[in-house]
């Protein structure tokens, strides 16, 4: 909403409040200033009056002029086309520093002096209202000759462009605004006096009928115009200009001022639209469209318009002359939603306003506009009003001072709260004692309960006026689950990161296309998103990893060559089921280059992928596994195993894959999130006798897993084994199908040292087992 | 014995531990000439022997213990030029970090949870797929309001949507549960909006308190949001500015002065000091009376992590938060 300093200045006096100050006020009583402009039109321009006009001499298009400027008459070479005897200009005199650069100076145009330019309004710094030089009317009060610019308040006006919250309606109009001040600066508002003479009038009722074939909830009010000479002043042209904003002809243009000045809806038709012929009445009818809205038709059903929603353009008066029918309307706003809801339809520019609630006081606009009309043309205005009222009553809340009190945590002064309600137009006369009787008028349709009433009261006592005060709380355990799973998302982000690798986020969303390609679900078609923002981001995730191996990839053209990154975020399956996957991938080089390399790192691989993720998570096992979808490499691909349980996969990512995202070697693993443990861990006792260590290289097919051999320890291994590990493998020629595989056994007791035969003893008893179960032993 | 003080003077120009254990032996060895002098004695009379054996071993003694000196002498000098050796440029080496670092969001939702966790807040989670009801409609936003507007939503072909917000976790835990009510809910949230300053989904938090009717206050609003406002950004200043939402009444929006100008009036601020953070408001009567709560009251809170986070460590691009772009997560460490 638009609103400038002198336009407000019609409806209260403003005068002694300077902008910032109003600037302030309007934040906070809950108008949220968007944008402030000044007008700063330059020193030295000032208003003059062209005494004498003739054609230059020697230039067809230029034309000399005698320009009184009040203190002297100055004679000025303008090339504009408008200029003309008797006009009012704004006169750029000798020194005036322009808003171009330019600094007006004495000149010889093709000969001919010239001391000073008239001015348009680009020129001065104004918006574009008018072509040509601009033509100071009557509409512009107080004008002196000889007088700058700058002091004039239309000239040196403030824009201010103010954000209205949804329930604010009543302050989508120049006079709504005010209303609002008023109740802020707690001064009246101005009443815009309308001298109407209606004696001699010919009544509407000789030109218009109304019907309607039952009761609405509409308000309608009619006057009729025949138009005659009617012509947009100054003032008009420059505001219109000012909240952006054009119409194609004068009568149109004025309607709209008039609704943007007082908030009504107005609406300007041809008479002759309503006629059968030349020489009967017009016949508006109100009655129902197909999708139940309330519309404007004449009697062969053309329609004119759909109330608060839009006017045919059929029916539009677009020529300045002729008679017109001006129509002020409102129709309350949660009908038009609720309409709007069910069945959309095309909507015109003055929806906005009517669906978060136009002025309902429909004779202060109209009349507003008649007069302007008056002031404007020669136009004959016919007498009377024809209307059709609903049947409203102000809604009414009672709430006490306690009430108030307790919901503000504050006590505010009963006078005041009386003063401000009265000022914004809510009727309290019916209040007793500690109880307020408020009646709310039409125009604050979102006042409707006790807490409507303490919000207005809050918002124009200031909220900074309010002390803060702490809550009493009463102590209660409020550390529940999702606090727990909070907390343990968080250590495992910490332990992801002290690993070395990067927390990143993305969309829960992600590309169907590319989804299907590596043959992951995605959701049943009757759960899919209606609308996507974007064909990239058409549906759910299924899994983290996409999203992970898309930043890798763009992180590798962004020149990292070692890439490590984990998320912890949520994944959907296709029956659109949430559930929280926490996700690594591991991409180039183990480590940066640096001298300790020689800037030559080894390239990431299964073992040292499984021991990252090992540091995040914990022991675990792998198991063999083949990938329902195409991302991984077949044959270096795990299940991974926690407590007998499989919570995840694991596995090198697929070359063909790390061509699509032109990656290096990469890994990747996505772990059901949930079934991460959150146990809290506890010590066993350890022994203080030494520890001792002894290899066992054991031959084996290539094609026995490891799983069973580590199988076979498990259940032999004697109770001095407290842990065994496969530290190296080595196949040559000469072991054909078969490879060596290193394991490495320590071995302690809790009760004493270890003697040699205890070694011996425990490792003839896994060499027996392994001969007995796998038929495998030392080379 | 003459001979014997050249000894010293050998030791003396020693110039290795290798030259000294030669000496060494040549002075004490078996056929060294110590031995060789206290041979000597033998054909020495009475008299003379017992001279020359206390000056033999005055010189035994203090040739031995020139020795030893001039061998801790010469070997700390050794080991010297062995460290000299190993010298290293200590210039070459850099001090970059292999470690990872937490999302700055992340970091940030973390602290915000930590402020109100301290308060003894609980902290509630809920699905993203929610339905009509939780999102909207409980929340006072009926089919047809206009503020359905203000939030772009993301539907399903089951009119299922995305939630706009994380407020369905607030509705759904006053239907699981008696007043009083003490949480906050922080989550991902969605709406249809993708420019520079908006992304399909961002990080909220939401806090609410109910509590008997005429207990919970604005001005006890006020209290915590001005003190945990500070929390997170330092000493700044708070205004809080009368605003709407459906859900809340009388609603107010909270700014801090601008963290950047101070307040002086920058580009980030739009030359007004202020930087608006977070919205706020007591609990309207119609989204108790949708959970079919009576005689309560409450305040309620809502904010976005990801501008808290771009405000507190001045980060510039929103979208770069959701691209796993470790240039940006580097400087997180």
């Amino acid at each position: 909403m638009i609103v400038t300093r002198s336009w407000l200045n019609e409806w209260i006096d403003l005068e002694d409040i300077a902008t910032d100050t109003l600037c302030k006020t309007f934040n906070s009583i809950g108008l949220e200033v968007d944008r402030l402009l000044t007008y700063a039109v330059p020193k030295k321009i000032i208003f003059g009056k062209v005494l004498e006009c003739e054609k230059h001499p020697d230039a067809d298009k230029l034309n000399v002029c005698k320009v009184d400027i009040g203190t002297s008459i100055r004679q000025i070479v303008c090339g504009a086309s408008n200029v003309r005897e008797g006009l009012q200009v704004v006169v750029a005199t000798i020194g005036a520093q322009m808003p171009s650069g330019l600094t007006i100076k004495p000149v010889k145009l093709r000969g001919v002096e010239s001391e000073g330019m008239i001015c348009s309004a680009s020129e001065i710094g104004l918006p574009d209202f008018m072509d040509g030089i601009i033509e100071i009317d009557e509409s512009v009060q107080n004008v002196k000759l000889g007088d700058e610019v700058n002091k004039h308040p239309l000239f040196s006006d403030d824009l201010i462009e103010i954000e209205l919250t949804a329930n604010r309606g009543d302050c989508l109009s120049i006079r709504g605004v005010a209303r609002d001040l008023s109740a802020a600066f707690n001064r009246p508002l101005k009443d815009v006096v309308i001298n109407t003479n209606e004696d001699k009038r010919v009544g509407i009722g000789r030109i218009l009928n109304l019907s309607h074939d039952k009761d609405y909830h509409v308000n309608l009010r009619y006057k009729a115009v025949d138009l005659n000479n009617l012509v947009l002043p100054l003032v008009i042209k420059l505001r219109l200009s000012q909240i952006e904003e054009t119409r194609e002809s004068c009568i149109l243009a004025l309607m709209l001022y008039a609704t943007h000045s007082s908030g009504v809806i107005l609406r300007a038709y041809e008479h002759s639209f309503f006629q059968c012929d030349k020489e009967s009445m017009a016949k508006i009818d109100l009655a129902e469209c197909e999708n139940n809205f309330a519309c404007i038709y004449t009697t062969d059903k053309k329609k004119a318009s759909t109330v608060g929603i839009i006017q045919e353009d059929d029916s539009l008066a677009k020529i300045d002359t002729g008679i017109v029918l001006i129509e002020a309307s409102y129709i309350p706003p949660e009908i038009i939603s609720k309409q709007m809801q069910e069945s959309k339809i095309k909507s015109g520019p003055l929806y906005y306003k009517t669906s978060r609630g136009s002025e309902p006081e429909l004779n202060q606009g109209l009349d507003y506009c008649m007069k302007m009309i008056e002031m404007n043309s020669e136009s004959d205005i016919y007498g009377g009003v024809i209307e059709l009222c609903d049947n409203y009553e102000n809604s009414i809340v009672t709430i006490s001072k306690d009430e108030i009190d307790a919901i503000i945590g504050f006590s505010v002064d009963k006078s005041e709260i009386t003063k401000l309600l009265k000022n914004l137009g809510f009727d309290t006369s019916k209040s007793q004692g500690d109880s307020y009787v408020i009646s709310v008028p039409r125009y604050r349709h979102d006042i409707k309960n006790k807490q409507d009433i303490v919000e207005e009261i809050v918002r124009l006592v200031g909220i900074d006026n309010i002390p803060s005060k702490p809550f009493e709380l009463k102590e209660e355990n409020r550390l529940e689950d999702d606090y727990f799973w909070y907390k343990k998302r968080k250590t495992y982000r910490h332990k992801a990161a002290n690993s070395g690798f990067f927390e990143s986020l993305h969309f829960v969303f992600d590309e169907k296309k590319v989804l299907d390609s590596y043959g992951f679900e995605i959701l049943v078609s009757q759960k899919e998103l209606l609308n996507p923002i974007v064909n990239t981001l058409d549906t759910l995730r299924p899994t983290l990893l996409t999203g992970m191996l898309k930043a890798a990839s763009a992180n590798a053209k962004n020149g990292y060559s070692s890439i490590k990154l984990f998320e912890i975020g949520s994944v959907f399956d296709k029956e659109r089921t949430e559930s929280v996957k926490m996700s690594m991938l591991f991409s180039g080089f183990q480590t940066k280059y640096s001298l300790a390399n020689s800037g030559k790192p080894a390239k990431i691989d299964f073992a040292y992928f499984v021991q990252k993720v090992t540091d995040i998570i914990g022991s675990f096992e792998l198991e063999a596994f083949e990938t329902s979808h195409s991302l991984s490499h077949k044959y270096q691909c795990a299940n991974v195993i926690l407590n007998g349980e499989v919570i995840g996969e694991l596995f090198r990512v697929h070359p063909n894959v790390e061509t699509d995202y032109d990656l290096d070697t990469t890994f990747l693993c996505e772990l059901s999130f949930d079934k991460l443990s959150t146990e809290l861990k506890t010590a066993v006792k350890t022994s203080k006798y030494q520890t001792s260590q002894r290899d066992l290289s054991i031959i084996m097919p290539k094609s026995m897993k490891y799983s069973s051999v580590k199988s076979v320890i498990e259940t032999a291994k004697t109770n001095e084994i407290i842990a065994f590990d496969a530290v190296d493998m080595y196949s040559d020629e000469s072991l054909g199908d078969a490879m060596s595989l290193t394991i490495r056994f320590t071995l302690q007791r809790d009760d004493r040292t270890l003697e040699e035969e205890d070694i011996t003893s425990s490792m003839e008893t896994v060499l027996e087992a392994l001969k007995s179960k796998l038929e495998i032993g030392l080379r | 014995m003459r001979l014997l003080k050249e000894w010293y003077d050998a030791i003396n120009n020693a110039t290795n531990v290798d030259a000294i254990e030669e000496i060494r032996i040549s002075i004490f060895g078996k056929k060294g000439v110590l031995a060789t002098e206290f041979a000597k004695m033998k054909t020495a009379s009475n008299e003379d022997k017992s001279k020359i054996a206390k000056e033999l071993n005055t010189h035994k003694s203090a040739l031995m213990n020139e020795l030893s000196v001039k061998k801790t002498e010469l070997q700390t000098q050794e080991l010297e030029l062995a460290m000299q050796a190993e010298g290293l440029d200590v210039s070459l080496y850099s001090t970059s970090s292999e470690a990872g670092a937490l999302h700055p969001v992340m970091e940030t939702m973390d602290r915000i949870v930590e402020y109100f966790a301290a308060l003894n807040f609980a902290v509630k989670t809920g699905g993203m797929v929610e339905d009509d009801f939780n999102n909207f409609e409980a929340l006072n936003l009926p089919k047809y309001h206009p503020a359905r507007d203000m939030q772009d939503t993301f539907y399903f072909k089951d009119e299922m949507l995305l939630r706009t917000h994380t407020s369905p976790v607030q509705i759904r835990t006053m239907m699981a549960q008696k007043p009083p009510i003490r949480m906050i809910a922080p989550g991902a949230v969605f709406r249809r909006d993708y420019d520079i300053t908006h992304t399909p989904m961002f990080h909220q938090i939401e806090g609410l308190l109910v509590d008997e009717k005429g207990k919970v206050s604005f001005a006890n609003l006020k209290f915590i949001l001005e003190d945990f406002l500070k929390f997170m950004f330092g000493e700044v200043e708070v205004r809080f500015r009368p605003s709407f939402f459906p859900f809340t009444e009388p609603s107010a929006e909270a700014d801090i002065s601008c963290v950047f100008c101070k307040g002086d009036g920058c580009r980030v601020c739009s030359h007004t000091g202020w930087l608006e953070v977070l919205g706020c408001g007591i609990v309207d009567p119609n989204v108790f009376e949708a959970v079919k709560y009576e005689n309560v009251s409450g305040y309620a809170f809502g904010l976005g992590v990801e501008r808290f986070a771009m405000l507190i460590h001045q980060i510039g691009d929103l979208r770069s938060l959701f691209e796993g772009d470790i240039k940006l997560l580097e400087q997180f460490r």
